[in-house]
């Protein structure tokens, strides 16, 4: 599995490129006394996989809030595509081409699973001018994640990691050119984790951005192209996934002494 | 100048007493987290206890007193949490709303029931209404007492929570019973003891407001409930926000009397109706929690019926409707088209509350807007009086909607129901006249008889029929998805695009003018519509059925409707213990209204076990986040927690 990475375009060439499709400038959230993030900068580009990971609490989800415009940040700045977007509303910018997965389940648990992707592929021909049928997409989508079994169960029913797939499906659905999964893979076995690894790079691809949060290791470092790691609401370092295994304060902060990491569950 | 000082009293006499039951229901609200709707009842109880006593048996005023504030009140209290609030911990917010209005419906019935409300009754002031003369006014010892025992009590509570274990251990009931107990408290204690002080505290307000204003069941349950914009006011939290609000509202509802003397009319009847305006305000001024996280508390609505079942469904019931109307009397017919009227009523719920998860605690406002609208443009049944009907409801619906979007739960459930109060009191009763009535003629399609009593029976249940047909249709689709899917999660929702809050206007707007059509069917039933047909506590009666019969299902909206009909209709040959709708439907709601399917959901469940090859799963437990490591958990917690206050 650590091969996907390699092989696939496009090589990042610097952080001043121009296809960032999101750009996090010195983001900054306090909840009350706290400083849940704190002057957090990175960039997502097209094409790639970007991790972001850190311990438990360090505010990756703080994070995402902010992106998609849940939380509003007490500092800093949200680009996509180049566009400040922190006067649009979370549904305005959802039309920029943004769509997320959520760590605490946001299913719309009394459709099926299948309903949940169609509905967001209506969402999705609702604003934009495609004119592909919803009902397409939808099937397309749930071939794709590999949701076919259980495609006509309510999603209240299904157990938690085909739950957060039926979320990637259905952010899928809105066509999205960034993507933001927050904890995707959690749930799921060993086969379908690799499964869902090999689904994230043919995402990116197709031109996809992805900004993953992730605890299992084996899967961020073998997918991600860049990876960030956030620690206490701050990122503490930036790089390939061996720069960052290689790095001795991610080392103490998060991965311990030993580089071959588990998750941290 | 004077009359300006004796205004001055008489609404800080009101405002004490407003504050007195904010003061209440911030009691409940900060250790057990409930909102008591039912608090009004509880004050009206306790003070019609209290005449009982006083009036009625002749008991000595201090003994009555005393028994009523401290016996009888905190006992009712005590039986509430015990038999109703205790066993709905960590329930779903609207099991929460439904119990809650059902007491207050089982109260006001159960006052009606012991004090049979056409006789007449008065409630004497403390000392008679003596007093004595101060800065050139006369103050009544019953006005000295109010402020007094307002001043006593809050200083009394604020002491209780800052300086004794019991109040610190209130307070943090609220957040988990369970730490406080792991800590050494006694949660169940504490939730007892707050019950019972609130309690006492309505029925210190009811007793004190009831001899200023009137003695009537429904007036004194409607005056305590305007003491609930101080409460809102406090955010329901802060007791001397509240109690500021209060005097306020007392005070400026005085000085508008002072003001309208002169100009009569129109600002004597704000007096009425400004703490309803002031707490609908505040409901929307409030800081409202952002958008939440889904809270699908594992209930399972029936499958939705497809499209050849709902139309055989429709054909069917119109079918029945014809054979069996030959067969019925007139006061059957009647009987029948109320029911299908009242259907119609509940069908807007089951579009508002059952699917898009609004709750309105005001719908017959637009039942009102409509009949009322009919009645004046419908002459002779046309269809320009329907059409401006449905149009004027759902243009009012859009409107109270615009600013109410943001609320959730109970507070768009007050608020709505505040807006009903609004309007049964300054416009129903004010176009319609108190105890007047208007002519509402009967649809009329031309060519196509409509209008005797069995065809207006046939054409109400037409119109049901075809508005459920519709209405099924709209949820199988497009829109009935994105409706569903906002209730499921609104933040989901909204990062995928959709703007969260014109879906929910579209599907308010929408129900409102159901609403107005079923109020043109009700109107025609008797061909006559009164303000007493729209009463606000109606709309609670009929949030209350829709649950009871099933809020997501047509189905349900048939039978609760009917069930609702049927006994109105024959209540008056049913003994006197089951004469009263109020009691029936509140302990209807209490007791079964907790099962949002409701009877239409037991229906499907059947039709669905009869369907042969569906082997959907039916299992609502989602299974536990197994992944998620709980201090990831605790920082969403916090997040929430500290971007919501």
């Amino acid at each position: 599995m650590s091969t996907l990475a390699a092989d696939r375009l496009p090589p990042s060439d610097d952080q001043a490129g121009t296809d960032a499709v999101l750009r996090v400038a010195g983001v900054a959230v306090k909840f009350g006394g706290v400083n849940a993030l704190t002057d957090v900068t990175l960039t997502a580009k097209h094409g790639q996989i970007t991790g972001l990971i850190g311990p438990n609490g360090a505010g990756k989800t703080t994070l995402f809030n902010v992106i998609t415009g849940l939380q509003e940040p007490t500092k800093g700045r949200v680009f996509i595509d180049g566009r400040d977007v922190g006067s649009l509303s979370p549904h305005k910018r959802a039309r920029l081409g943004m769509a997320r997965t959520f760590q605490r389940l946001e299913v719309f648990g009394s459709l099926t699973a299948y309903e949940n992707v169609l509905a967001a592929a209506e969402f999705h021909k609702s604003w934009s001018d495609d004119d592909t049928p919803p009902r397409r997409i939808a099937r397309e989508v749930i071939k794709r994640v590999g949701l076919g079994s259980v495609a006509q169960s309510r999603v209240d029913a299904l157990p938690t990691g085909l739950a957060r797939l039926v979320e990637l499906g259905r952010a899928l659905a809105t066509r999205p050119k960034l993507l933001l999964l927050d904890e995707v893979g959690s749930g799921l076995n060993h086969d379908e984790t690799e499964a869902l690894g090999e689904l994230l790079v043919s995402l990116a691809r197709d031109g996809i951005s992805v900004l993953l949060v992730e605890h299992d290791m084996e899967l961020v470092m073998a997918v991600c192209d860049v990876i960030h790691v956030l620690d206490f609401g701050r990122i503490i370092c930036t790089g390939t996934p061996a720069e960052v295994q290689r790095d001795p304060h991610v080392q103490a902060a998060y991965l311990g002494a030993d580089t071959t990491a588990e998750a941290t569950r | 100048m004077s009359e300006f000082v004796s205004f001055t009293v008489v609404g800080l006499v009101t405002g004490c007493i407003y504050a007195l039951i904010g003061t209440g229901l911030v009691v409940t609200y900060t250790t057990t987290g409930i909102f008591n709707f039912a608090h009004g009842a509880v004050g009206m109880f306790s003070a019609f206890a209290f005449w009982q006593l006083w009036q009625g048996w002749h008991v000595n005023a201090v003994i009555s007193f005393v028994l009523a504030l401290f016996v009888i009140a905190p006992a009712l209290g005590l039986i509430v949490e015990r038999l109703l609030m205790r066993p709905l911990h960590g329930a779903p917010p609207d099991v929460l709303i439904v119990v809650a209005l059902g007491l207050l419906l089982a109260l006001v019935g159960a006052a009606q029931l012991i004090w049979d409300p056409n006789t007449f009754r008065r409630l004497p002031q403390f000392f008679n209404g003596s007093g004595f003369p101060l800065g050139g006014v006369r103050v009544s010892w019953h006005q000295v007492i109010a402020v007094v025992a307002t001043a006593v009590a809050a200083i009394l509570i604020a002491l209780l929570f800052k300086r004794t274990r019991l109040g610190i251990a209130m307070r943090a009931a609220v957040d988990s019973p369970a730490l406080l107990a792991m800590a050494g408290g006694r949660p169940t204690l504490v939730q007892q003891s707050s019950w019972a002080l609130s309690s006492s505290l309505a029925a210190l307000a009811g007793i004190l407001i009831a001899p200023i204003f009137q003695f009537n069941v429904i007036l004194l349950t409607l005056l305590v409930v305007d003491g609930y914009a101080a409460a809102i006011i406090g955010r329901l939290r802060s007791l001397p926000i509240a109690i500021a609000g209060a005097i306020g509202i007392g005070l400026g509802q005085n000085y508008i009397i002072e003001f309208a003397s002169g100009s009569g009319g129109f600002l004597s009847r704000i007096y009425n109706i400004l703490p309803m305006v002031v707490l609908f305000l505040a409901l929307i001024v409030l800081p409202q929690d952002r958008l939440r996280t889904a809270s699908f508390a594992g209930t399972v609505p029936p499958r939705v019926a497809s499209l050849r079942s709902s139309l055989i469904g429709g054909l069917v019931l119109v079918a029945v409707a014809f054979i069996v109307s030959a067969h019925l009397s007139i006061a059957n017919l009647k009987i029948g088209a109320n029911g299908f009227a009242f259907a119609l009523i509940l069908l807007s719920l089951v579009l508002l509350t059952g699917y898009g998860g609004m709750v309105s605690g005001g719908q017959m406002a637009f039942v009102g807007l409509g009949a009322t609208m009919m009645g004046h443009l419908g002459h002779g049944g046309s269809l320009v009086g329907v059409v401006a009907a449905v149009a004027l409801s759902a243009a009012v619906g859009a409107a109270v909607a615009l600013p109410t979007l943001k609320m959730r739960g109970l507070y768009l459930a007050l608020a709505t129901f505040a807006f009903a109060t609004v309007m049964d009191q300054a416009v129903f009763n004010q176009i319609l006249g108190s105890g007047g009535s208007i002519r509402v003629d009967r649809l009329r399609i031309p060519g196509i008889p409509t209008t005797s009593d069995r065809a207006f029976f046939v054409v109400t249940a037409t119109v049901f029929a075809l508005a459920a047909i519709g209405l099924l249709a709209l949820r199988r689709g497009p829109f009935g998805r994105r409706l569903v899917a906002v209730n499921d999660s609104p933040a989901a929702c909204a990062t995928l695009g959709v703007n969260v809050n014109w879906t929910k206007l579209i599907a308010f707007t929408a129900s409102a003018g159901i609403a107005g059509l079923g109020g043109v069917l009700l109107g025609g039933v008797p061909r006559s519509a009164s303000a007493i047909d729209f009463a606000a506590l109606l709309s609670l009666v009929m949030l209350l059925i829709a649950r009871v019969g099933g809020i997501n299902t047509a189905t349900g909206a048939l039978f609760g409707a009917f069930s609702y009909a049927v006994y109105q209709g024959y209540s008056p040959h049913l003994p006197h213990l089951l004469q009263n709708a109020y009691l029936l439907t509140g302990l209807a709601a209490i007791s079964v209204g907790r099962d949002p399917n409701g009877f239409g959901g037991r229906v499907a469940q059947v039709a669905e076990r009869l369907r042969p090859n569906r082997t959907q799963s039916e299992n609502p437990d989602v299974p536990p986040q197994a992944t998620g490591p709980a201090a990831v958990f605790l920082e969403e917690e916090a997040g929430l927690v500290h971007a919501g206050s």
